[in-house]
């Protein structure tokens, strides 16, 4: 494996990602609605110094926070509730570029010449499959750091606390990679059965329709986030997920296959 | 030097290259001329070590195949069918990316830019986008990305396509410059004019070589050359048939719009034997002139007569 042929690779891929203003857009309009929406809630209650007993179903929620005032507390809990949402960045920015990324070369019929230079199969992969998680491994931190510090200081810098929380380090650190990895497998297998990036990324949006449900089974579980536990679960999930993609892509470090499928 | 054994290609049931032989010297340019789906492109990417035969081997500067392709590909350049470029990226970008692939850094990459974009001609045009240039500019931009790492053996498939006629010209003496320089070159292409003016020699190619020479050669087709023999007078040329029987160095003659056409082996010994005979048999001859068959009519016999024998092959 030589860094320097990876690196290449990358630099190549950031350069033609920066160049496409549109795919910028959806990787950054996504992070900050998720974002946006729980914060405009914690700022509505701040200003609007609402009585958390008039939030109807959120106040039977408001015990799990028992060192909290209840305005504070109702506020953790519409902050915490929405941060499972942050994983659905790197679920999909990752395929859509992904899947841009390899439709963009099966059309322009690039390929070809980069498979006949000396670099190796898995080397033009690794590069393409960074190039095309960074973005969302970037934008979920920077968006993550964020969210935490402006609740903190619209609110409470206890809500900073809890966003910052071990678990959700964990997360960010582990589980946001790991979705990024298999997304990116995800949007190189679909765009060896497809012609075009949106078809493409329809179908890759189906690896969306867990992380909405785990979210939403949660709200109705009364959890508001994620365990420790579910969070490592959730790491070792994943793994085999990216385990049984490769498997089914195998063909994806051989060039003949390469050439045959995307070329 | 790029050496060829009994080399073949098969996806899954069908067979697209088989019994592949020649060798292709330092300094040589072979061509090879084939229908589409002939197997060139398959032939060219065996021999770039970006597939796997299926059958037979090949040596490429001594790199055997399947076994350094790596290699291989380090000294091998190859302009593909589709120039294949990245649009987003100017022409500076496109070449500045690949000459990293091919492991140039630095000033030896800066350089190497700068000179094959001044060898094709878009120095102007390098810090555009090649997304907005010509076909025949993206041809360039790809020719200058098949030399950069200064190749040793380079295939080059349809280089002139899309081409001005100036710029071919300019892209075929340049292709010249690069045999002179000791590299071996194989140009797959369409264009039998081209094939004639560029290559040392030439294989015409429909899942196997059906025939391999020099042009010249190739034109002759069976060996023989054809004479052109212009009468004029009383007798008509069907009267000397008897004569052209009979002399030993003639394996064929015909008569044809007041002339003789004779075959012979050797013109330039047999010519004068003929002549000498015709005239004592009082034959008065205007103009004697050896008719070379081109290297179309050669072409489209081989490949239609392979043609033929595939289509009674698929029906037996």
């Amino acid at each position: 494996m030589r860094p320097g042929l990876i690196g290449a690779v990358l630099g190549k891929e950031m350069r033609d990602l920066l160049s496409n203003r549109l795919l910028l857009g959806a990787v950054a309009f996504p992070a900050l609605i998720f974002a946006a929406i729980p914060t405009g809630i914690v700022a509505f209650i701040e200003v609007n110094d609402l009585d958390p007993n008039q939030l109807g179903q959120i106040a039977d929620y408001l015990r799990m926070f028992p060192d909290l005032p209840p305005k504070l507390a109702a506020q953790g809990f519409i902050v915490l509730n929405f941060m499972a949402y942050f994983l659905l960045i790197p679920a999909m920015v990752p395929m859509a570029i992904a899947t841009q990324s390899v439709i963009g070369e099966k059309q322009a019929r690039s390929l070809e010449p980069q498979l006949a230079t000396p670099v190796e199969v898995s080397e033009l992969i690794i590069g393409k499959a960074i190039a095309s998680a960074l973005p969302a491994i970037i934008a979920t931190w920077l968006v993550f750091v964020l969210y935490g510090l402006v609740n903190g200081a619209i609110a409470d810098p206890r809500l900073t606390n809890l966003v910052f929380s071990d678990t959700w380090l964990l997360a960010m650190l582990t589980l946001v990679p790991l979705i990024c990895l298999l997304s990116v497998l995800l949007g190189i297998l679909v765009s060896s059965r497809v012609n075009d990036a949106r078809t493409a990324q329809q179908l890759g949006s189906f690896i969306v329709i867990p992380i909405i449900a785990i979210a939403i089974a949660g709200f109705f579980s009364g959890q508001p986030t994620f365990s420790l536990q579910q969070v490592i679960m959730g790491d070792l999930v994943v793994a085999v997920l990216i385990g049984l993609a490769l498997v089914a892509g195998n063909w994806i470090f051989e060039r003949e296959q390469i050439l045959t499928r995307l070329g | 030097m790029i050496e060829v054994a009994g080399l073949g290609k098969r996806f899954r049931s069908l067979t697209a290259v088989r019994d592949l032989e020649f060798v292709v010297g330092d300094g040589e340019i072979f061509g090879i001329l084939g229908p589409n789906g002939a197997g060139k492109t398959t032939t060219v990417r065996m021999l770039a070590g970006l597939i796997a035969p299926s059958a037979g081997r090949a040596r490429i500067n001594g790199h055997e195949l399947g076994i350094d392709s790596q290699r291989i590909r380090a000294v091998t350049g190859i302009l593909t069918e589709s120039p294949g470029l990245h649009d987003k990226l100017t022409a500076r970008q496109n070449l500045g990316y690949y000459g990293r692939l091919y492991g140039l850094r630095g000033r030896e990459l800066q350089a190497a830019v700068e000179r094959y974009l001044g060898v094709v001609g878009i120095t102007d045009a390098a810090d555009r986008r090649v997304g907005g240039f010509s076909k025949g500019m993206r041809q360039k931009v790809a020719i200058a990305r098949a030399l950069l790492h200064e190749p040793d053996v380079l295939y080059l498939d349809e280089p002139t396509s899309a081409l001005d006629p100036s710029a071919a010209k300019s892209i075929r003496d340049f292709v010249a410059t690069l045999r002179d320089a000791g590299r071996s070159i194989i140009v797959c292409t369409h264009n039998l004019d081209e094939a004639e003016r560029l290559c040392d020699r030439i294989g015409i190619m429909r899942g196997t070589l059906l025939a391999l020479d020099t042009p010249a050669r190739l034109r002759r087709g069976n060996g023989n050359a054809t004479v052109r023999v212009d009468l004029v007078g009383a007798r008509r040329p069907e009267s000397f048939m008897d004569l052209m029987a009979s002399l030993p160095f003639v394996t064929a003659a015909r008569p044809l719009d007041g002339t003789l056409r004779v075959e012979v082996r050797d013109p330039r010994g047999d010519n004068p034997e003929l002549v000498r005979a015709l005239v004592e048999a009082g034959a008065r001859i205007t103009g004697v002139s050896e008719e070379a068959a081109t290297l179309e009519q050669v072409y489209l016999d081989l490949v239609g007569e392979a043609g033929e024998r595939d289509a009674r092959r698929v029906a037996a």
